[in-house]
């Protein structure tokens, strides 16, 4: 043990120079020929991020570049500590997914000034990000909504739970099922603070509870909610993680069918649910085409090739519908990219 | 008795001033959900409860539930049978309460120390082993995962309450404890050693010895529960599973009538401590009160609690005081 801590340290000792002078040579611009180094910051870890991951792989090794993934354990002030250790150390581009964008701007617009800067998954508006990679939020939410309209077309109570409420992708998420099980006009702007309860014409939305990605607590979440509001009839989970530990507390309260679930991305688990039909659908995003366009834009970036930049700066890779119908394939489709990032 | 009179008396008051606002906290399925986390969490206050009655602490509790939960779950995914995998959960969880019991008593580090740096490096390693990536049992592990989600009906019970089995495994375990604790010269030395080791090391007993032991049952127990709550939620996440859970253990003993200076405990006060932070989260949600407030909401209460706690001591303390002057 001691002789491997040892070894490592040596080794540590011999690579540091070489580690400098790549930076410098970095900075010099003189990194033409040498292969870009790009980073892939997530804002948690899941199995989501896992998919992002294969696919910001497999462009790295499509468009030569190394890429670094980095997935921050702890929200904003991991993500923090994450992101200057990466400026510090020299990168040729970053792509990122705000945890807390409002209260970051710090480190974004520090971020920017020292290397090409791009947002994926959840966008950062007001920073001085080159271009956002993601799926409109808010458009994501309301097809999750139109699929508890599905589930449920007689109306009903809804629930909506959700890992935490202060990033920009999930406030817009539970926005737009908010909005459209509410039948408004589409407006992004629109926010309902969580804590209120919502009554529409058919749907009333009882309240949204938050977990901050702790399992345990997510599923006690479910089950307290159950226990909570006897009229209960359908369970909206709106992070990857939510949906499985809906769909245990449901089946350990006796209560499949009666409480419907409709779910948000493409957990094994939900999947599975879908299959076995004891949860109506799910949103899914393309998190490795998130991690594949990242990528593939810092490496052009990298090269000095502005004109991968998406209009208006936004790549918009659209949200789908998965049901009972076409699950199968989202799942084969899965397997493909999640093989070919080696993931 | 009278040590635990005050967290009785706070859980008392907690579910009957819930139970009056909203009617469904009784209901069968919320007392069973309240029964099974008051035991996942109960099993991990009597893990703290072993080293802080000998005036120690392990704050490596949650740390060691995550590695063990997750080594469980990494075992099983590699194909491993299930009594082999659980073997091996059972004695790297004793490895590293003694590692801990070694490292406090012949190397004489502070127990603190020790284990906030086993804190560290139980995380750091469930996270490495299992490349931060969310391991789940599936379905193929449901005759296992019964353990923590099954559920037994007794005889004389009506209205579909069923008691959950990790409320047996609690139960199993408590009393062992208690015995232990209380009916063994083993467990009689404990106290005595909290108490005051040098005074105890000189009376004949081997307190070297018995600390280890401490720290070993304080890590086998930390480690069920990682089993325990990794079946439960049927998953593992490395990064997140049972952070701070050292803290709701820690918390729980002392509330319960634990001394953080050694030298006292009780059984059933612990687990009441316990129930009473289980029940306060429950109720929390029950009554729609929002989550942001939480923390304070329990954190104020259990402040309340001790200081009752204490002023009924002092007043106690007083009157005892009037009696022997007058």
């Amino acid at each position: 043990m001691l002789g491997a801590a040892l070894l490592a340290c040596g080794s540590c000792f011999s690579l540091a120079p070489i580690a400098a002078a790549e930076s410098r040579d970095a900075q010099d611009g003189a990194s033409q020929a040498k292969r870009p180094r790009v980073a892939f910051v997530s804002n948690g870890i899941a199995s989501f991020w896992t998919i992002a991951s294969a696919g910001a792989k497999a462009a790295a090794k499509e468009f030569d570049v190394d890429v670094d993934i980095r997935l921050p354990a702890q929200g904003a002030s991991d993500q923090q500590r994450i992101v200057e250790d990466l400026l510090a150390r020299g990168i040729d581009g970053l792509a990122i997914a705000p945890a807390d964008p409002d209260n970051q701007s710090a480190l974004l617009e520090e971020a920017a000034r020292r290397t090409r800067m791009i947002t994926h998954d959840s966008d950062a508006p007001k920073s001085p990000r080159l271009c956002y990679v993601g799926m409109d939020n808010y458009a994501g939410g309301r097809m999750c909504g139109k699929l508890v309209k599905e589930a449920l077309p007689q109306g009903g109570e809804v629930l909506i739970f959700i890992g935490r409420l202060e990033q920009d992708n999930a406030k817009a998420r539970r926005q737009g099922v908010i909005d459209e099980l509410l039948d408004r006009p589409v407006s992004a702007k629109n926010y309902d603070p969580p804590g209120k309860l919502l009554k529409g014409e058919k749907y009333t939305i009882l309240d949204t509870r938050t977990d901050q990605f702790d399992r345990a607590r997510a599923k006690q979440n479910a089950e307290d909610a159950i226990a909570a509001y006897p009229n209960l009839a359908c369970m909206v989970g709106l992070f990857a993680y939510n949906p499985p530990l809906m769909l245990d507390a449901v089946r350990q309260a006796g209560k499949l069918g009666t409480i419907k679930l409709v779910a948000f991305d493409e957990d094994d688990a939900t999947l599975t649910g879908i299959i076995e039909g004891s949860i109506h659908g799910t949103v899914v995003q393309n998190p490795y085409r998130y991690g594949y366009d990242s990528v593939r834009i810092l490496a052009a970036l990298a090269r000095g090739d502005q004109t991968v930049l998406p209009p208006k700066g936004f790549l918009d890779i659209p949200a789908r519908q998965i049901r009972k119908d076409n699950v199968e394939s989202f799942r084969a489709e899965l397997k493909k990219n999640l093989a070919a990032g080696g993931g | 008795m009278r040590k635990i009179a005050g967290i009785l008396a706070l859980t008392v008051a907690v579910f009957v001033a819930t139970a009056a606002i909203q009617p469904n906290f009784v209901s069968a399925y919320n007392l069973q959900n309240l029964v099974r986390w008051t035991s996942l969490f109960g099993v991990l206050s009597l893990a703290a409860m072993f080293v802080i009655v000998t005036g120690g602490i392990d704050l490596s509790i949650g740390s060691v539930v995550c590695l063990v939960g997750c080594v469980l779950a990494w075992l099983l995914d590699r194909g491993w049978s299930t009594g082999a995998a659980l073997a091996a959960a059972a004695a790297l969880s004793v490895l590293i309460g003694l590692a801990h019991g070694l490292l406090i008593t012949r190397w004489s580090i502070q127990p603190f120390v020790v284990t906030l740096c086993g804190l560290l490096i139980y995380r750091g390693l469930a996270r490495w082993l299992t490349a931060d990536q969310t391991l789940g049992f599936g379905s193929a592990h449901d005759g296992l995962r019964r353990l923590a989600t099954g559920k037994v009906l007794l005889p004389f019970q009506s209205g579909g309450f069923a008691l959950p089995t990790p409320f047996f495994v609690l139960l199993f375990l408590a009393a062992a404890s208690a015995v232990v604790l209380h009916l063994t010269t083993g467990g009689r030395s404990l106290l005595a050693l909290g108490r005051n080791e040098e005074a105890a090391r000189f009376s004949g007993i081997r307190t070297h010895r018995l600390t280890v032991l401490a720290y070993v049952a304080c890590a086998a127990l930390s480690g069920l529960g990682g089993v325990l709550f990794a079946l439960d939620c049927n998953s593992v996440q490395p990064a997140s599973m049972g952070n701070f859970y050292e803290l709701y253990a820690i918390a729980a003993a002392v509330l319960g009538g634990c001394s953080l200076r050694g030298g006292e405990a009780s059984v059933l006060g612990t687990v009441l401590g316990a129930a009473v932070m289980r029940i306060l989260y429950n109720a929390i949600n029950l009554l729609q009160i929002p989550t942001q407030l939480e923390f304070a909401i329990i954190g104020t209460v259990l402040l309340l609690g001790v200081m009752a706690d204490e002023g009924v001591r002092r007043i106690g303390r007083r009157m005892a005081a009037r009696h022997q002057n007058a």
